[in-house]
C-alpha cells in the first residue's frame, strides 16, 4: 500500500516526457507574453493545470483583463468537477484530509494514468498524489526551461509544439476506448463540442459536449443496466 | 524585473481557489451520489467525452493534417500503447505537414 506513492510516481515518468514538451511550450510562451518567473511558478504549484496555464498565457497582456481570464481559467477548469466525479469510488475509504491533501496535485494526466490502474488492480489515492508529484517535479522544471529558451525560438507552431497537447489527449482518448458501445456516445460529445465550440464563445464548448455524451450513453446503454 | 502586479497576483488567486475547490467539490459531491446504474453509466463515459471534446474542434481547426494526426496516433496507440510515441508521431506529421506540404 505504502508502495502506491512510488508506483504512481513511477507510472507517471512515461507520460511525464510529453508533459515536459507541454510544459516547455507554455513556459516558452509565458516569456514571450510577458508573464513574470515568479507568476509562472506561482501558477505551477497552485493552479497546476496546463491546459489554464496555457490560457491564461495566451490571454497575458500589459493590461490585464483580470475578470475575462479568470473565467475562461476556471472555465476550462470545469472539467475537474467532473474528474473529482469520477476518482469518488478511489476515495471511497479516504478521509476529508487525505481527500482535501491528494486532490490538489490531481492533474489530466494523473488521473489519466490512475484511472487506468483502477481498473486494472486496488490502488489507494496514494498512487494519484504520487503521479502528481512527479509530474509537479516535471511541469516546473519544463516550464523553467522553456522560459530560458523562450527568448531563442521565435515560432513555435513553426515545430508544431502548439499541436501537442492534442496530440497526448488524443492518445489519452484512444487509451480509454473499450468496446464499440463507445463510438456513438463519443461522436455525439466530438459534434457537440465542434457545434458549441462555434456558436459559443468562451470554453464552454468542453462541458457541453461532455455532458451531451455522457447523458447520451445512459439514454443508449440503458438496457445493459438490466443485466 | 519590474514592479509586483497586484493584478497578475489576484488573478492566479482566484484561478488556483476556482480550479481547487471544483476538484475537491466533484469528489465529496459526487460521494454523496449513489454510484449505481445510471449515474456509474454517466461518470464512465464523462473521462473520453470530457477529452474529446477538448480536442475534436482543435483537430478539425487544423483540417486534413490534425485529421490525418489523428488516425496516426490512434493506430500507433493500438500497436503500441505508448503516449509518448504517438504523442511524438501526431506532432511530427503536423510540423512536416506545416513546413513542408
Amino acid at each position: 500500500m505504502k508502495n502506491d506513492f512510488r508506483n504512481g510516481f513511477i507510472a507517471n515518468i512515461p507520460i511525464g516526457f510529453s508533459v515536459a514538451a507541454y510544459g516547455s511550450v507554455c513556459g516558452m510562451m509565458s516569456s514571450q507574453a510577458g508573464v513574470e518567473f515568479y507568476e509562472m511558478l506561482l501558477m505551477n504549484i497552485f493552479i497546476f493545470a496546463g491546459s489554464s496555464q496555457m490560457l491564461m498565457v495566451e490571454m497575458w497582456s500589459d493590461s490585464l483583463d483580470v475578470l475575462g481570464i479568470i473565467l475562461a481559467a476556471i472555465m476550462i477548469n470545469l472539467r475537474y468537477f467532473l474528474i473529482g466525479a469520477s476518482l469518488s469510488s478511489l476515495f471511497k475509504k479516504s478521509t476529508s484530509k487525505q481527500k482535501m491533501a491528494y486532490m490538489h496535485l490531481c492533474a489530466d494526466e494523473n488521473w489519466a494514468v490512475t484511472i487506468a490502474r483502477a481498473k486494472k488492480e486496488a490502488i489507494t489515492p496514494l498512487f494519484l498524489f504520487g503521479g502528481g508529484v512527479c509530474l509537479l517535479l516535471i511541469w516546473s522544471a519544463s516550464t523553467s526551461m522553456g522560459y530560458v529558451l523562450g527568448e531563442f525560438i521565435t515560432d513555435p507552431s513553426k515545430y508544431a509544439l502548439d499541436f501537442a497537447f492534442v496530440a497526448i489527449f488524443t492518445a489519452l482518448t484512444f487509451n480509454m476506448y473499450h468496446d464499440k458501445n463507445n463510438l456513438l456516445p463519443w461522436l455525439i460529445a466530438a459534434f457537440v463540442a465542434i457545434i458549441s465550440e462555434h456558436f459559443i464563445a468562451g470554453k464552454f464548448y468542453i462541458v457541453l459536449g461532455a455532458l451531451a455524451g455522457s447523458f447520451s450513453a445512459i439514454y443508449l446503454h440503458k438496457d445493459t443496466l438490466n443485466e | 524585473m519590474s514592479e509586483i502586479d497586484l493584478n497578475a497576483l489576484f488573478i492566479i488567486f482566484c484561478v488556483a481557489l476556482g480550479t481547487y475547490s471544483l476538484r475537491y467539490m466533484g469528489l465529496v459531491f459526487s460521494n454523496s451520489l449513489s454510484n449505481e446504474g445510471k449515474v456509474k453509466i454517466f461518470l464512465d463515459y464523462l473521462p473520453a467525452t470530457l477529452l474529446l471534446s477538448l480536442i475534436a474542434p482543435a483537430i478539425l481547426k487544423e483540417g486534413v493534417l490534425g485529421f490525418v494526426a489523428t488516425v496516426f496516433i490512434a493506430f500507433c496507440m493500438y500497436k503500441t500503447k505508448s503516449i509518448l510515441a504517438s504523442m511524438v508521431l501526431g506532432v511530427v506529421i503536423v510540423a512536416i505537414g506545416r513546413n513542408f506540404i
